[in-house]
């Protein structure tokens, strides 16, 4: 299964929200949605979810326009919140049946999601008598009890301590597994870079970047040098503006194009008392701060 | 089943489950029961206390100043004033102002002459009927008196002044006076339940967006399935209260209907035509519909529980205002006046002025028609108008919204 989002955009009064965003994800990988606060998003996940229409564009599921009735979708929302003063199993039952559930199916979805996040303790207790993190695993049964076709999860990881996280890491490999196509939103790249296969990057309403992720960081240009050596100061006065100071033993340095490398590091060693000499590779936090930052930013870095 | 069912089931789920909403229906059917069968319970004393009783009577004193009216004023009182132990008395009157005040004597009177007298009494009620009563006996004894001395034999002057005019009346319409109480008691359940019952629906949408339960909920169920479920789901609890509190006192009282005797006032009540409790359905139906959706849509405008107080205010001081209109129009006898017809016919107003209108006067049936028809199609309109303001609301957090730029919102989605 293939889902698209093509040419899609939105205002909001006289506030372009989203404009000409275009991304594939497919079934059976991950891909991960990113931006700031504000970038368009959520927007772009409820317009996929159909909470309200796009003003142009359209959601395709391998080439044809989306049919809600037959494509089920999980969603795990950034703000996450259910009843709280309700009992647990009849709330994640109300919601499984929501999404096209029969009662008993949903009983015995509910009460096997409830069993494999080892919540089954708490099934016909209260929500607002459960921790923060036991609340968030609630949650993620209400996306996941009715076997959706495409897992949407915002920022999934938030709150979890590191056992549970193991747990919904685990969790979400399976939905992978099962050819699934899982949708990540997140602000922690590391979670990002484990397990989506692709990127796109929205910065203001528009994809900045879009791609496989392992394409992404090959693409992305081999033009600087990482310097570890005990004496800086002597690489800093040689180099001038080229050179960028990180910590007291680390420095940047800005080669004029990818071609330069072997000179460069060449009269660094022969020259200088140097540590440690690589190219700089960048994370997926360089790359997103570097599309997603403010251009101010990155013409400051520049 | 359909989404609006499973949503209607599970917020049915939720009064059912509501321990304050089982309490306080079984409380207001035991507090019925305990007021329908205090007759029965109580005429156990009462039977033993009744020969008693008449020593027991308030003490009406009677003072004349000629001796010779003394006693046929005290026989004349003594009829009329059943109610009390009437006592000649020839104390001064500060004496009898002294045993009015200390309690010893309710009130009395103090004849100064044949057309005049003083009325002693602690407290004047406001249903005081004693100085009309006391007018009248002394009107005809001066009239008797008149007449004797202009020569007329006394029994012919005693048969003119108990001279008996016959009347009867042939009421075409309706008899207010009979229909007053149970109007009353329905005009005043109507406005509680679709006031609470209202109110409720815009907390439970306001919770649940403040909660965040909304961001699973939008992306699970159409929001109109969502508001009508919900509204729905309360107007048959609101229902099923009625019908609870109005059964049970029917069936109570027809337990206990010999034991009520001849208490006018119950016994009109539930001598109601059960054509007006039909109406009483419709209408309350209809009038909640309307005023729950306005308080959904309100409640989906705000971000936090405590915004609903303020933010509702508008729609239930429009409800107050129309209740005003109906209860100053039902207690001054006219409610077919110019204002009432108005009300009758705007959504808001309509539920309550119609129905009035119809349990207290004679309204034709195309007017009653009409404005059901309107109400219907109002319904309708306001339910759609509000699914709309709820879609575009509750993804709305922060500052309440201005209502312009939420019809702008509506009217473009």
């Amino acid at each position: 299964m293939i889902l698209e989002l093509r040419d899609i955009r939105k205002s909001f009064g006289s506030k372009q929200v989203l404009d000409q965003i275009s991304f594939q994800a497919e079934g059976g990988k991950a891909f991960g949605l990113l931006g700031r606060n504000g970038a368009g998003k959520t927007t772009s996940i409820r317009i996929l979810m159909d909470v309200f229409p796009a003003d142009g564009g359209s959601v395709l599921i391998d080439g044809q326009p989306i049919n809600y009735k037959k494509v089920r979708i999980g969603y795990l929302p950034e703000e996450r919140g259910l009843y709280p003063k309700k009992i647990i199993i009849d709330q994640l039952v109300y919601f499984a049946e929501l999404k096209g559930m029969n009662h008993k199916a949903a009983v015995k979805a509910a009460d096997y999601w409830l069993e494999r996040l080892g919540m089954a303790e708490y099934r016909n207790k209260r929500l607002d008598t459960l921790s923060k993190g036991n609340q968030q695993k609630i949650q993620l049964i209400t996306a996941l009890a009715h076997n959706p076709d495409i897992v949407i999860l915002d920022e999934p990881f938030s709150g979890l301590d590191p056992v549970n996280a193991m747990l919904l890491k685990d969790v979400v490999k399976e939905q992978i597994a099962q050819n699934k196509v899982v949708l990540f939103s997140s602000h922690q790249m590391s979670y990002i870079e484990e397990f989506c296969d692709s990127i796109a990057i929205l910065n203001s309403g528009k994809i900045v970047l879009h791609g496989d992720l392992h394409d992404v960081k090959r693409n992305y240009v081999r033009d600087r040098l990482v310097v570890r050596t005990e004496r800086p100061e002597n690489i800093i006065a040689d180099f001038g503006k080229r050179c960028e100071q990180i910590d007291d033993c680390t420095l940047f340095i800005q080669l004029a194009a990818p071609e330069e490398k072997q000179s460069v590091m060449q009269q660094l060693t022969s020259a200088y008392d140097i540590d440690e000499i690589k190219v700089f590779e960048p994370s997926l936090n360089d790359i997103f701060v570097e599309y997603a930052g403010d251009k101010t930013d990155k013409e400051d870095r520049q | 089943m359909t989404q609006f069912g499973k949503i209607l089931k599970f917020e049915l789920k939720y009064y059912i489950k509501n321990k304050v909403f089982v309490g306080v229906t079984v409380f207001l059917v035991l507090a019925i029961a305990a007021v329908m069968f205090f007759p029965r319970v109580s005429g156990i004393f009462t039977k033993n206390k009744k020969s008693e009783s008449s020593s027991e009577l308030s003490v009406m004193l009677l003072k004349t100043d000629s001796p010779e009216l003394t006693e046929l004023l005290d026989n004349a009182f003594g009829e009329a004033f059943t109610g009390y132990h009437v006592q000649t008395t020839s104390d001064s009157d500060s004496a009898i102002q002294e045993m009015i005040t200390s309690g010893k004597a309710e009130c009395a009177f103090v004849i100064t002459g044949m057309t005049s007298y003083t009325y002693y009494v602690n407290n004047l009620s406001m249903y005081d009927q004693n100085t009309s009563i006391a007018d009248s006996i002394l009107q005809n004894i001066c009239r008797m008196s008149a007449m004797v001395s202009a020569g007329v034999p006394e029994e012919q002057a005693g048969s003119i002044m108990s001279m008996e005019i016959k009347h009867q009346t042939e009421n075409l319409g309706k008899d207010q006076m009979q229909n007053y109480w149970y109007t009353y008691i329905m005009i005043f359940a109507l406005y509680m339940v679709i006031l609470l019952y209202g109110q409720m629906v815009a907390t439970n949408v306001a919770t649940e967006k403040s909660s965040r339960a909304m961001e699973v909920l939008i992306t699970s169920a159409k929001p109109a399935s969502m508001m009508f479920g919900k509204v729905i789901a309360s107007c048959l609890a609101g229902l099923f209260q009625l019908v609870s509190v109005f059964g049970s006192a029917i069936l109570f009282y027809s337990l206990n209907k010999k034991h009520w005797g001849d208490n006018p006032i119950v016994a009109s009540i539930f001598d109601m035509p059960p054509g007006l409790l039909v109406y009483m359905l419709i209408f309350f139906v209809l009038g909640f519909f309307i005023y729950a959706f306005l308080y959904g849509a309100i409640g989906s405008t705000a971000s936090k529980l405590e915004d609903i107080n303020t933010s509702v205010m508008p729609v239930t001081m429009l409800f107050i205002i129309a209740f005003v209109v109906v209860m100053y129009s039902f207690g001054s006898g006219n409610v077919d006046n110019t204002l009432m017809k108005i009300c009758s016919y705007i959504p808001f107003t309509s539920s309550m002025a119609m129905f009035t209108r119809i349990a207290m006067s004679t309204v034709p049936w195309y007017a009653i028609t009409a404005s059901i028809a309107i109400l219907i199609v109002s319904v309708i309109g306001i339910g759609i108008l509000s699914a709309k303001i709820y879609r575009v609301g509750v993804l709305l957090y922060g500052t309440t919204p201005k209502f312009g730029a939420i019809m702008k919102a509506v009217w473009k989605a």
